[in-house]
């Protein structure tokens, strides 16, 4: 047993005592309800369960969490597709997922909306020309597979967010 | 005759061809799973040919799976006993770690995590791509391993602590799961590379 005490969406939880076994899918879903972070193939390989780790220097990664322990989330800040919208506010990116049809069944959605989400947190902290912008998007959602209406209504979703707003994304 | 002389020089080649693989199978006739022991080696009496021995059986640990898998001729990993390509699809990157949205370390944890089957340890990560393995001959590789410019820097005597001491390098001695754990002991493979290393590090045909 392992304490496990994780920022989730804002939110401290924690302590708790953990079994070294748990996955963090797990606990988000089984312990704290939070199922918005799908359980999909269960080896990293589709990743509808990505969640968003923030670094404290204010960068972010996605982390799959089917396969990682909920313990090496200790002390961490992460972010799940609960945490997105504000107030019931949808975020830009939410709101472009909607309008271009990017998802059917939705299964998939929870990871391309982090993977996403965090590709334009970096794009915002380190701007890319213009000219790479599409090979950016494409690497960045490359690991995340849909099974319903593809990858390119993601894609351009992601696109239409930058190019709405280039001063901030783009060089 | 004129072909006596040739014939002759062939009897004695192949002669001594012979009386050294016979040698070497003597010395080196463990099992797959386990590695022999240099002084196994001392009746080939031939420093070289003992040397390249040496190499050859160290080989069983390094073209095995569990150091192959992290030593490919491209940018992805394999996998597995059967070295199937990396899933989920991940890249070397520019330091061996992964790309900058896919690192090792993401689903690498520090340890094995058995209730996923994901193998850990703190450094996991690609050897780098001039330190690729795959496809190549054990002549091949004992020439590349010998080689700086393509063995990460490492002199002879850091090769030998690299397989012989190394962290990462021991987990394929305690791969976790079902995977097949590297031939005999990580201290006798070090011993093996140190054994061949002290007589001239003399690599097979």
């Amino acid at each position: 047993m392992t304490t496990l005490t994780v920022t989730i969406n804002g939110r401290s939880y924690g302590p708790t005592e953990v079994r070294d076994e748990l996955t963090m899918n797990d606990y988000l879903r089984e312990y704290l309800g939070l199922t918005g972070t799908k359980f999909g193939c269960g080896a990293a390989q589709c990743l509808s369960c990505a969640v968003i780790v923030d670094n404290p220097d204010g960068s972010s990664y996605t982390s799959p969490t089917c396969i990682v322990p909920a313990t090496s989330f200790n002390g961490k800040s992460i972010r799940t597709v609960e945490g997105h919208a504000k107030n019931g506010e949808l975020t830009v990116l939410q709101k472009a997922f909607i309008e271009h049809f990017a998802f059917q069944c939705g299964y998939c959605t929870a990871g391309f909306l982090n993977e996403g989400q965090v590709l334009l947190d970096r794009l915002a902290r380190k701007r890319v020309p213009r000219a790479d912008l599409e090979k950016t998007i494409a690497e960045a959602l490359d690991g995340h597979l849909c099974r319903c209406t593809g990858y390119a209504k993601y894609h351009e979703a992601v696109r239409d967010v930058i190019l709405a707003d280039p001063q901030r994304y783009l060089l | 005759m004129k072909s006596e002389p040739r014939t002759k020089t062939t009897v004695l080649t192949f002669t001594a061809l012979l009386a050294t693989l016979i040698s070497i199978h003597a010395a080196s006739g463990a099992a797959a799973d386990m590695l022999a022991t240099p002084e196994s080696f001392a009746a080939i009496a031939d420093t070289a040919a003992r040397s390249a021995a040496l190499f050859t059986e160290a080989g069983k640990v390094l073209t095995h799976p569990r150091c192959m898998n992290c030593h490919p001729a491209g940018d992805r990993p394999r996998q597995g006993d059967v070295q199937r390509l990396h899933q989920p699809p991940v890249a070397r990157g520019e330091d061996g770690f992964g790309l900058p949205a896919m690192r090792c370390q993401i689903c690498h944890q520090a340890a094995n995590f058995e209730p996923a089957g994901v193998p850990g340890n703190p450094a996991w990560h690609l050897a780098p791509h001039e330190m690729g393995w795959e496809g190549k001959t054990l002549a091949q590789i004992c020439e590349q391993i010998k080689d700086p410019a393509r063995n990460g820097g490492r002199s002879l005597e850091d090769i030998v602590h690299h397989v012989g001491e190394d962290h990462l390098v021991g987990w394929a001695w305690a791969p976790g799961g079902d995977r097949t754990p590297a031939p005999g002991t990580q201290a006798q493979a070090g011993a093996l590379l140190d054994a061949w290393v002290k007589t001239g590090a003399v690599c097979p045909n």
